[in-house]
């Protein structure tokens, strides 16, 4: 007994070395265990698709039928709505042409449109509220690569973190430890939005980073910066609301609202371009039409 | 018979991840969910003395570590102290006493809950103890001590159905 004893302390001794020992190693460097992820994802993706299928249609169901009596007093709500909202709808046609006037001036719309994109499920969220990093289930196989940039219908959503075969997981912008370069639409100043657990639950992240004297003023528009090395420029992140001087007296911070919504994220879009190939091609082209004459064109 | 418990207990690991990561996020209602994964450790190893907490501890861990991103092991260590000590104290497990597994995995969830605040949040010089605590740990608390009220019943009702099923096989056939 006394023997068996001491044997088991000397595994938990042993385990926990070498957990350490991994954590040490994969801190560093963890692109040798991604073999192993990767079977690890082989395994579950497909079972947790699944489960996830099968969930999704069971809940619909129970929330349809909680829908129905809903729908009913709604009903009488949004004929109400309407009134306003065709009142509404004029004065968004006004501002639609001011947005095309603007979109024309900061030259976004088509660098926006123009990215090519892919639509992935999520299958599976961190257990727990500590993180807000999530899976979908698209992966290497469908061109998925690591810093792709992740959107919701309306705005940024985060950034893949890592990818298996069949799989991605991505850390959305809203997580603790996500920070992202960021420009305001009207005059270009840049600022840095980063998530915090503690805004969270009022749905809200922090701007800071703001030089005092830049133009950046509640309500503005915050896009993804040129200047970020990982985020693709131009993409909407969502709204600023308050913004005060800091106690240094040389930066001011606030809070942001997100574009795309959080709570039931289901499908996104992963685009399939990255950051750093588009600085590249860029690169390429550019000696290419400095090299271009027709001697050479003649040789080809 | 052994391995026929260690498939079902793995079985039941596997499970608990699946609906843990793909079906309690469904839910939007959900303040909280509660740590499956957590609940089964120590109950195998509660049950089951040392070695069996620190063998599914090392094997939740594992699951914790590969799918999600971050540093491999990270997981690992936690699940397999928690299966380890509360092996311990597997001497004062009686069948039908569900007192102390409830206070066990209230010690259990503030422990995880501690581990990832200090390694994850205080590390980077999150120092708003109080708001973490209230928020997301004592709503996560909770959630696991109703769940484990069930979840630890199921698993003494399936490993008591096995023990009666190897005792029935080993009384020769007079």
């Amino acid at each position: 007994m006394k023997n068996h004893m001491n044997y088991s302390k000397y595994i938990l001794i042993i385990l926990s070395i070498l957990c350490v020992l991994m954590i040490g190693l994969t801190s560093l460097n963890s692109s040798f265990v991604e073999p192993l992820r990767s079977t690890i994802g082989y395994l579950l993706v497909p079972l947790q698709s699944g489960v996830n299928a099968a969930g999704s249609v069971v809940y619909d169901e129970l929330m349809d039928i909680a829908k129905m009596r809903d729908a009913l007093a709604e009903n009488e709500k949004l004929k109400a709505q309407i009134d306003a909202l065709t009142e509404e709808n004029n004065r968004l046609g006004q501002e639609q042409y001011e947005l095309e006037r603007l979109r024309e001036l900061y030259e976004l719309d088509q660098e926006y449109m123009q990215y090519h994109k892919v639509a992935a499920r999520v299958i599976a969220k961190d257990s727990g509220n500590w993180f807000q990093v999530f899976r979908i289930n698209k992966g290497l196989d469908d061109g998925i690569q690591v810093n792709m940039n992740v959107l919701s219908g309306a705005g940024l959503v985060g950034i893949v973190t890592d990818v298996g075969a069949n799989y991605a997981t991505v850390r959305s912008i809203i997580d603790d430890a996500s920070n992202v370069s960021a420009m305001s639409m009207q005059s270009g100043d840049n600022c840095i939005v980063s998530g915090d657990l503690r805004l969270f639950e009022d749905g809200k992240l922090r701007v800071n980073h703001v030089l005092k004297d830049d133009n950046i003023n509640a309500g503005d528009r915050l896009v993804t910066s040129n200047i970020s090395d990982v985020f693709l420029p131009g993409i909407l992140i969502g709204y600023v609301t308050e913004l005060s001087i800091d106690a240094n007296n040389l930066t001011k911070s606030g809070y942001l609202i997100p574009a795309a919504n959080f709570d039931d994220l289901q499908e996104v879009l992963v685009i399939t371009e990255r950051k750093e190939e588009q600085m590249l091609p860029a690169a390429e082209t550019q000696t290419e039409a400095e090299g271009e004459n027709p001697g050479e064109d003649m040789q080809e | 018979m052994k391995i026929k418990k260690v498939i079902i207990n793995l079985i039941f690991l596997i499970a608990a991840f699946v609906i843990q990561s793909s079906i309690f996020p469904l839910i939007p209602v959900l303040a909280a969910s509660p740590n499956l994964l957590l609940i089964l450790t120590f109950s195998f190893g509660f049950i089951g003395g040392k070695e069996s907490g620190m063998f599914y501890g090392l094997v939740a861990g594992l699951f914790m570590d590969l799918f999600y991103s971050g540093p491999i092991g990270f997981y690992t260590l936690l699940f397999i102290f928690i299966g380890y000590l509360n092996g311990i104290c597997t001497q004062y497990y009686y069948e039908e006493y569900i007192t102390l597994p409830l206070v066990l995995s209230v010690i259990n969830e503030i422990a995880y809950g501690l581990y990832v605040y200090v390694f994850r949040f205080l590390f980077r010089g999150k120092i708003h103890f109080g708001y973490y605590f209230m928020k997301i740990m004592v709503p996560e608390i909770i959630f696991t001590v109703v769940t484990t009220l069930l979840i630890y019943r199921l698993i003494l009702w399936y490993s008591r159905r096995l023990q009666e099923m190897e005792k029935r096989r080993d009384t020769p056939i007079v």
